[in-house]
């Protein structure tokens, strides 16, 4: 599949949104704010979630053919995962900001504790519903599996955890212990989620074989070797621009390296170092660096690496 | 509305039978498809860089051709490969707008135009890659099994057949109601043994191909030459022979 620049920024700013958005919200419910100062923890984090994903929906506009009729995508949400992530993405607004009103009426009280819980259903909802529109498409072996729904949510819970780290380091001067582990434990859980779906689809079988593809199967399609002879076209068309990208594999793991590297060991080597007061502001901000860039180049490679059944017809591996 | 319909007792399923025996591969059937479609109801359907090095367009039936070999037989495969109406339609249930949809009266898979904002989800949903991207409506486009040709009034009885299977010069396209086992295309789809593409996906296509027949031919041992005589004699004899029998 082919990388799309809006898309690899939708996916990666709503993560940094919802998945900071998440860990307000469940600091709010368990009441493990720092009292003094949860309001203004509240306020900031809720501003800093919603500008991520308004970013990030503000991008996934520019992939639509016709943008002035975005607002229709919320009306299949019966059957389309791609209309419940723009339901589920909007419907967080308004649950964001009434926690960040209960935390500044009522610090953190009983209120704000019920808001928090909404705000973090509302926004792992949304990352569900975003990682659902991949995880649902049965043509793509590298998307339809049950590592993609876990694995988006896991990516969400790191990258807000290194934002919510970095608050807390402005507000406080260290991320504290439990902001410091929740960072560095989503590095390394993450870390892990990425090595282990590498490894689910470096061990796949292509969904079809060519003889599949044109009907053979009543002919014994184990014994029916075909191959492409003729394509339609002698030039590329949408299907092959869209579906047909291939990635060289000692350049995919070259990416893979450096993905796994500055997504999350950099980001976990720092963050440790920030919970234990070493230079904590610089670290914080080098290990979000890091994972910005490296959960970019690592949602590249999720659509790079991913293959369509329909490129195919065209002889290319799927 | 993006939910499949249920199907109502007694309606129709209108779709293709191919049959890859017959098929020559001559693109007459994606030719006449482009012509129809650029034209009638369905707009224009956009053509890139036309005149240039690099010509692209958006075209609902494409013809790939193939070599397969079984049983020490190989034979070229032609397959035309365009919009299967599936019953199970994954380009329909992901559509975020309704603008793609199954007709519950005759199973036909269309895109309204007029609606779709285009996300291209439909086109990634699609195992057969029969759904393109118009760039210069900014929507996607699909076969529309001529819906404004079967279905038009003013037209001969015989004339309403999608532009595809009427242009076909090996009749290897046929057109009719799948849901009707005595059709002409069910019928021909349990005498030839018609299959699925991709059957595994589970999409359950309305569109049928026959597979190619068995091609043995039989070869008969070639003839041994007739002992002829040695000598000069003889060949003159030879030569007067061939002259005669001329």
């Amino acid at each position: 599949m082919t990388p799309a620049a809006s898309i690899l920024l939708l996916t990666t700013a709503t993560g940094f949104g919802y998945g900071l958005l998440a860990w307000i919200g469940l600091y709010a419910a368990l009441g493990l704010l720092p009292p003094a100062r949860a309001a203004s923890l509240v306020i900031a984090g809720v501003a800093l979630a919603l500008l991520l994903a308004a970013l990030g929906l503000a991008a996934s506009m520019l992939h639509l053919g016709r943008k002035a009729r975005a607002w229709r995508a919320f009306s299949q949400w019966r059957s389309s995962w791609l209309s419940r992530e723009g339901v589920a993405a909007v419907l967080t607004f308004p649950v964001a900001i009434a926690l960040g009103l209960a935390a500044l009426r009522d610090g953190d009280g009983g209120w704000t504790r019920v808001a928090g819980l909404a705000a973090l259903a509302a926004s792992l909802g949304t990352v569900y519903c975003t990682a659902m529109i991949y995880g649902s498409l049965k043509p793509i072996r590298q998307w339809h599996n049950p590592h993609t729904a876990p694995d988006y949510l896991i990516y969400a819970a790191f990258s807000g955890a290194i934002l919510f780290a970095l608050l807390r380091t402005v507000v406080f001067g260290t991320p504290g212990l439990v902001a410091g582990a929740a960072a560095a434990g989503s590095a390394a859980l993450a870390l892990i989620a990425k090595w282990l779906y590498w490894r689910h689809i470096d061990a796949q079988t292509p969904l079809a074989t060519l003889a599949n593809a044109i009907g053979l199967r009543a002919d014994g399609a184990a014994k029916t070797v075909v191959k492409p002879l003729d394509a339609p076209h002698f030039t590329e068309n949408f299907v092959l621009r869209e579906m047909g990208y291939v990635i060289g594999r000692r350049h995919a793991a070259r990416l893979r390296r450096i993905a796994l590297a500055t997504a999350f060991l950099l980001p976990l080597a720092l963050t440790v170092m920030a919970t234990l007061a070493v230079f904590p502001l610089a670290a914080i901000v080098l290990a979000l660096g890091g994972a910005a860039i490296g959960l970019l180049i690592e949602r590249w490679l999720f659509f790079a690496e991913a293959t369509h059944v329909s490129a195919l017809y065209y002889g290319r591996a799927i | 509305m993006t939910m499949l319909p249920k199907a109502a007792p007694g309606a129709r399923k209108l779709g293709l039978v191919i049959d890859l025996d017959t098929c020559v591969g001559c693109h007459a059937c994606a030719v006449s498809c482009k012509e129809w479609n650029g034209g009638g109801e369905a707009g224009a359907l956009p053509d890139y860089d036309k005149y240039g090095t690099n010509p692209d367009g958006v075209w609902f039936n494409r013809v790939h051709s193939y070599e397969t070999e079984s049983q020490g037989c190989s034979r070229t495969v032609n397959l035309p490969r365009s919009c299967l109406h599936c019953e199970d339609a994954l380009c329909v249930t992901v559509c975020p707008t309704g603008a793609s949809y199954k007709r519950a009266e005759d199973g036909i898979v269309l895109i309204d135009t007029d609606i779709c904002i285009g996300c291209k989800l439909c086109s990634w949903a699609c195992p057969y890659g029969a759904r393109e991207f118009d760039e210069d409506a900014g929507v996607m486009r699909k076969c529309t099994l001529c819906v404004d040709r079967i279905y038009d009034q003013s037209l001969p009885e015989a004339e309403r057949e999608p532009a595809c299977v009427a242009s076909c010069p090996a009749r290897a396209r046929h057109f009719g109601d799948l849901a009707d086992p005595q059709s002409g295309v069910s019928r021909l789809v349990a005498e030839r043994g018609g299959t699925d593409l991709l059957a595994d996906f589970g999409y359950r296509p309305t569109n049928k191909y026959l597979p190619p027949r068995r091609a043995s031919i039989p070869v008969p041992p070639a003839p041994t030459p007739e002992p002829r005589g040695g000598g000069i004699g003889s060949a003159l004899l030879n030569l007067l022979d061939k002259a005669l029998s001329r």
